[in-house]
């Protein structure tokens, strides 16, 4: 069984939705969807993790390999809009410093844009 | 919610779902995919695999990895000195540490270690026995594995080998229930081609019936089907069908074989064959109770003038009325020492006369349609038409079956 992730596009950038709970279904979809996009020539990765109640231990595995594989191909991955009990277990397993979060989409998809800008100067 | 408390419940929250996992009953790789990641989740470590153990070849497979691509199915060489240091340790091993023992292995296996960065190993164990190995790559963060962190990967390392035991179980379970199915398949074919072979046995007793009681098997099963008879009701009724003249290897074979009508003593003497087949019958297990009984009742009549028992409508078995029809039937259309075989319009014409007297009423109804459908061609089934033949007014014959339905249908009632 396959889930579909929803997913936009922002000016060269993609947000994706992963939806009420981070498993393994949804989380094999944020991977899939990643590597379309890398596949594709996107390199600036957004996840909006406003809908996200709960991101479980399978979920997190799953997200450590998208990390990866977006560092990989020299692109940047943001997360945005962590409630606080996933913030707190971001923090906990010493994730905080070696994952870009933003509050919101919008300063998200900033600083990516930021980021842009950064690298044509 | 201190850092130490969230963390306590962040590791029993995964230690529950591994054990919901590894209980479910998904297929098994999913199962164990799904706890390696579990695993690799709860620590936040981006690269591991489960390599699982087995005898014969002696060597570790991966089944599960993350991080490394086209990793699974991935033979890591095991010597048997590798398996017993494994089974001894059941923490997490340094892989580069010396003092595990292990360097041999570990050089053998270097290329999959390297590619999957693999820094720690944990052999697991469940009763004893070597079930397989979990590598792990460093945190994602660099930090060192704590006692914590050692604690949890114990925790869940012995979860998984459970789940490996029990798997191996289930399949040594499931392949012997494989091989008590075919065995039992094979028995009932045995049985049946024994049936067969006793079946006609039976008939080279009597010069004329070859083939007589395969026969009737064979139209006791139709009939039986056409009743809307199935499973193990259908199974005896055809058993019953082959059988149910055994009766005869007691009886002299000059009264089988005599031509002339019989003396009252001769006529006492075959009728015996009833009773005689079910004392034979009675004696032998057969998969089902009920043949013994049908053989004894095939000379019953629904009036109650029949024998042994004289009994009369239901209290004969379904089984033994359809006996008495398929047997009679065969009798008719084939020669006997006394005549030749009657032509199909006066065995039907025999047949309703005797309906509800000899023979049981829905029974009959039942062998019409039968015949009915392969004469007129609505079924390829061929179970009478070899021994009927062609010889026969084709329209008449329809239009008797036709008349015999309607006429010995049980009524609906109408409300």
């Amino acid at each position: 069984m396959t889930i579909d992730i929803q997913m936009r596009l922002v000016e060269g950038a993609a947000v994706l939705y992963p939806g009420p709970y981070l498993n393994q279904l949804r989380g094999e979809g944020i991977e899939r969807r990643c590597r379309e996009l890398l596949a594709s020539g996107i390199r600036q990765i957004v996840i909006n993790f406003a809908e996200t109640e709960l991101i479980n231990s399978i979920g997190i595995s799953i997200l450590l390999g998208v990390i990866e594989a977006v560092n990989e191909a020299r692109g940047t991955l943001v997360l945005s809009n962590l409630a606080q009990s996933n913030r707190e277990l971001f923090e906990m397993l010493g994730l905080l410093s070696h994952v870009r979060i933003e509050s919101s989409e919008a300063a998200a998809l900033s600083s990516l844009c930021d980021k842009l800008q950064s690298t044509a100067i | 919610m201190s850092l130490t408390l969230r963390k306590m419940l962040h590791n029993l929250s995964a230690l529950a779902e591994l054990g919901n996992e590894i209980s479910s009953t998904h297929d098994f790789d999913d199962v164990v995919r799904a706890s390696l990641h579990m695993l690799l989740g709860t620590l936040a470590i981006p690269r591991g695999a489960i390599a699982r153990y087995s005898q014969e070849p002696r060597q570790l497979k991966i089944v599960a990895a993350k991080g490394l691509d086209k990793a699974v199915g991935e033979k890591l060489a095991l010597a048997h000195e590798d398996v017993e240091q494994l089974t001894r340790h059941t923490e997490p091993l340094d892989l580069q540490a010396e003092q595990n023992g292990l360097s041999n292995f570990v050089n053998r296996n270097n290329d999959v270690f390297k590619r999957l960065r693999a820094h720690t190993t944990v052999p697991m164990v469940a009763r004893g026995e070597l079930m397989g190995m979990i590598l792990l790559s460093e945190k994602f963060t660099g930090a060192v594995y704590s006692e914590d962190d050692i604690d949890i990967i114990n925790a869940i390392a012995r979860h998984i080998a459970i789940g490996f035991y029990n798997n191996r179980l289930m399949v040594s379970l499931r392949r012997k229930a494989e091989e008590n199915q075919r065995l039992y398949r094979e028995m009932q074919e045995t049985y049946r081609d024994t049936v067969k072979a006793f079946g006609a046995a039976i008939d080279l007793k009597d010069a004329y019936t070859s083939g007589h009681s395969e026969r009737v098997g064979r139209y006791c099963e139709a009939i039986a089907r056409e009743m809307g008879v199935t499973g193990r009701q259908l199974d005896y009724i055809t058993v019953a069908g082959y059988l149910h003249d055994i009766g005869k290897i007691t009886v002299d074979r000059a009264i089988i074989n005599n031509p002339r009508p019989l003396t009252e003593r001769e006529f006492k003497e075959l009728n015996k064959h009833a009773l005689a087949g079910y004392e034979i019958l009675s004696h032998i297990r057969h998969p089902w109770d009920e043949i013994a009984y049908m053989a004894k009742c095939h000379h019953e009549k629904v009036d109650g003038t029949g024998y042994p028992q004289g009994l009369s409508g239901e209290a004969i078995p379904l089984g033994a009325r359809i006996v008495t029809l398929a047997d009679s039937f065969d009798a008719m259309m084939t020669d006997r020492p006394y005549r030749a075989r009657l032509p199909l319009a006066t065995a039907l014409a025999d047949l309703s006369r005797h309906t509800g007297t000899q023979f049981c009423s829905t029974v009959v109804v039942a062998f019409c349609r039968l015949l009915l459908k392969e004469i007129s061609g609505a079924t390829r089934t061929r179970v009478f038409l070899p021994v009927i033949g062609i010889m026969f007014d084709r329209p008449a014959i329809i239009a008797t079956l036709s008349e015999m339905i309607l006429e010995f249908e049980p009524q609906r009632l109408v409300s």
